[in-house]
């Protein structure tokens, strides 16, 4: 398990260090001067720009611009955005927290919805409940998360009234923003109000969330249904059933753990699918996180912010998804044997 | 002899496209307490079949028919699901071909042998409880022959050999003394060394605990001496039933002559030659010959095996074939 967590870590760097190449040679691919791509500094100034030059190396080798863009990049100098001339990271971080929220919140209803609906149709298996449940399940997951979102917001915002129909919660609240997430934010402040701000932000909330979730839960009900039949099909249930356990513990205890398997190797995945959809959903409720903020920056050519944001979508998808798989090895030995091929 | 098992005339029929097929034609079996029965047939002769009609776990599409399917003084088949599979996990127990994939693989072994032991069978309350189940799971490895408890049970299934894995599902179907044990195939894939350990395990407990074993298996080779009765199944029928002894050394049936010196151990063959085969091969399913299902593939085949021949009993041994091999006269 040592030997082979090293190994993901490893991996999880070499990715990531990839990733900063990728990033550094996007500067002189994009149109305009690379040293003002990197920096995000406009200088008209020609002492300015001397001085840029010389702490990015850009006099040297294209290594040592590298070794330098590297050196600038590790301590957090992602260079100040070209349009608002704010510093990227400290901009960043709170987005990304309002991201974050966004997304744990989806999956976890993902999660709480979905594995349970699959594992009743795998237990109502080819009856009327199943094909409704795995009928609407491929119809839900057919649908574009940007359709499915304007019509959410068409028929419970501005139809029915439910909710507000984009943002994260009311400006008149005016919660200082410390992580970004805006629930922890709430709890965080110090606002007399705290319990109607929360109630606001909740109502900001969970259309956002159930747009976001219905996606991976589809995919859940699927994969967990499926996982399950497979498995009651095996035959240590079988010789369960002979030795006269009871179908309770035969349920939980050997067919469920064994059905979660494969579900939780596709969660990284799963977690992929939502970060692409979390992109376009901020766009369109119009959310402070991280997916709104990579879009607006690409409309305005805004070099800088669109390699911090590309950056930090790509770590966070990466992170996961060998957490993910760490999780995965530790919590099923079996699978260890195959990984090392000690067949 | 009286008989905890006895089945007359078990026909189990499957549903197919082109109608119904008997796969298990009249089939007669008598076990007795304590004996061990090997059933020898090819694949597809419906030996499985046979084992789970015996143990209930039964396709809602196959129809089982018998004279007599007797388990001791029930009716197994004028139980209900419930009241058979309280019966059947009670008093028998099965062993299978590929072991280790009737072990919960995401499970450590001492928790699955633990949890095969009836909570019926365990005295005190909770702590003295798991310490009861503790040391009766470490007794059971004992009793097949596992010294290193502590070891195997917290390995996982996908630690163990083949071997290692059947003397665990052996421990766990021997966890509440079954009368009834069900040997499918127990030793095929497995190095000779391990499947003579099998061997002497399963006839030690049919020995010492007075448990009967229905043994199933392909070949005759795989017959061990312990076993007292024999039978001989071919495409779903019976060929030829009786003592172990007799009917190795003097079959009646052609098929049982025909499985012999097919065996491996018969050593009379020259060097270079071609080995003794029946000729053709096993029928499909879909086109079983009528009457005797061995005609088109046996030598002695005549224009009377077209119609089933009945069983004919000659001292202990029961075949079913118009010509036998010798007359009674050659057995005094």
């Amino acid at each position: 398990m040592i030997r082979y967590s090293l190994r993901r870590l490893t991996l999880l760097l070499v990715t990531l260090w990839l990733l900063t190449v990728f990033l550094f040679a996007l500067n002189y691919f994009f149109p305009g001067d690379a040293l003002t791509n990197m920096t995000g500094v406009r200088s008209a100034d020609a002492l300015h720009y001397q001085r840029l030059v010389a702490e990015r190396n850009f006099d040297g080798s294209i290594f040592a611009q590298y070794l330098a863009f590297l050196s600038h990049f590790m301590t957090g100098d992602w260079g100040q955005s070209l349009t608002t001339q704010r510093d990227v990271f400290n901009e960043l971080l709170p987005l990304f927290g309002a991201t974050l929220e966004l997304s744990l919140l989806a999956m976890i209803l993902a999660l709480v919805i979905g594995a349970p609906l699959g594992l009743y149709a795998a237990g109502q298996q080819r009856g009327t409940m199943d094909r409704v449940i795995m009928g609407v399940s491929l119809s839900a997951y057919s649908i574009p998360v940007f359709w499915l979102a304007q019509l959410f917001i068409l028929f419970f915002a501005v139809k029915l009234g439910w909710t507000p129909i984009s943002g994260q919660i009311n400006p008149l609240f005016d919660i200082e923003v410390r992580s970004g997430a805006i629930i922890a934010d709430i709890l965080l402040s110090d606002s007399s109000y705290k319990s109607a701000a929360l109630a606001d932000a909740i109502n900001h909330l969970w259309l956002p969330v159930i747009v976001l979730a219905i996606m991976p839960a589809t995919m859940l009900m699927r994969i967990t249904r499926n996982s399950m039949l497979d498995v009651l099909q095996q035959n240590f249930i079988r010789a369960a059933r002979a030795r006269g356990l009871s179908e309770a513990r035969i349920l939980l205890r050997h067919a469920l753990p064994n059905a979660m398997q494969p579900v939780v190797r596709q969660l990284g995945l799963m977690f992929s699918v939502l970060m692409s959809n979390i992109i376009v959903t901020e766009v369109i409720f119009n959310w402070p996180g991280i997916g709104g903020w990579l879009v607006k920056s690409i409309y305005e050519r805004d070099y800088p912010v669109m390699q911090g944001g590309l950056f930090a979508i790509a770590a966070i998808i990466l992170l996961v998804n060998v957490a993910v798989e760490l999780f995965h090895a530790w919590r099923y030995p079996q699978v260890r044997k195959e990984l090392y091929a000690e067949h | 002899m009286s008989a905890i098992l006895d089945i007359r005339n078990l026909s189990i029929e499957l549903a197919t496209d082109n109608g119904p097929v008997r796969v298990l034609d009249r089939f007669n079996l008598q076990l007795a307490e304590g004996e061990i029965h090997t059933l020898v047939g090819e694949s597809g002769s419906g030996k499985s079949l046979l084992a789970k009609a015996i143990l209930g776990f039964i396709n809602p599409r196959w129809k089982i028919t018998a004279d007599r399917l007797w388990w001791r003084h029930y009716d197994l088949l004028a139980l209900n699901a419930s009241q058979r599979r309280i019966v059947t996990g009670r008093d028998m127990a099965m062993i299978f071909q590929d072991p280790s994939t009737y072990l919960d693989p995401n499970d450590k072994v001492g928790a699955q042998l633990r949890e095969s032991i009836p909570v019926g069978d365990l005295s005190g309350i909770y702590l003295k409880r798991r310490a009861d189940r503790q040391t009766r799971a470490e007794r059971l490895l004992h009793r097949v022959g596992i010294k290193d408890t502590d070891d195997v049970m917290e390995r996982y299934p996908h630690e163990l050999s083949e071997g290692l894995a059947q003397k665990i599902s052996i421990a766990m179907a021997i966890a509440h003394n079954p009368k009834l044990l069900i040997a499918d195939e127990p030793t095929t894939a497995m190095e000779p060394n391990t499947r003579g350990q099998i061997y002497r395990l399963l006839a030690k407990l049919s020995g010492s605990q007075g448990m009967s074993i229905l043994m199933i298996t392909q070949d005759l080779t795989a017959v061990i001496p312990e076993s007292q009765r024999i039978s001989l199944i071919y495409c779903g029928q019976l060929m030829e039933t009786g003592p172990t002894e007799e009917v190795m050394q003097k079959p009646y049936h052609p098929y049982t002559d025909a499985m012999l010196s097919m065996s491996l151990f018969n050593q009379e063959t020259a060097p270079k030659t071609r080995l003794p085969t029946l000729s053709g091969a096993i029928p499909t399913l879909q086109h079983m010959p009528i009457g005797c299902r061995l005609g088109p593939r046996c030598p002695y085949a005549r224009s009377a095996c077209i119609h089933e021949p009945g069983l004919t009993k000659r001292g202990q041994v029961e075949f079913a074939c118009f010509f036998p091999l010798r007359e009674e006269d050659d057995h005094e």
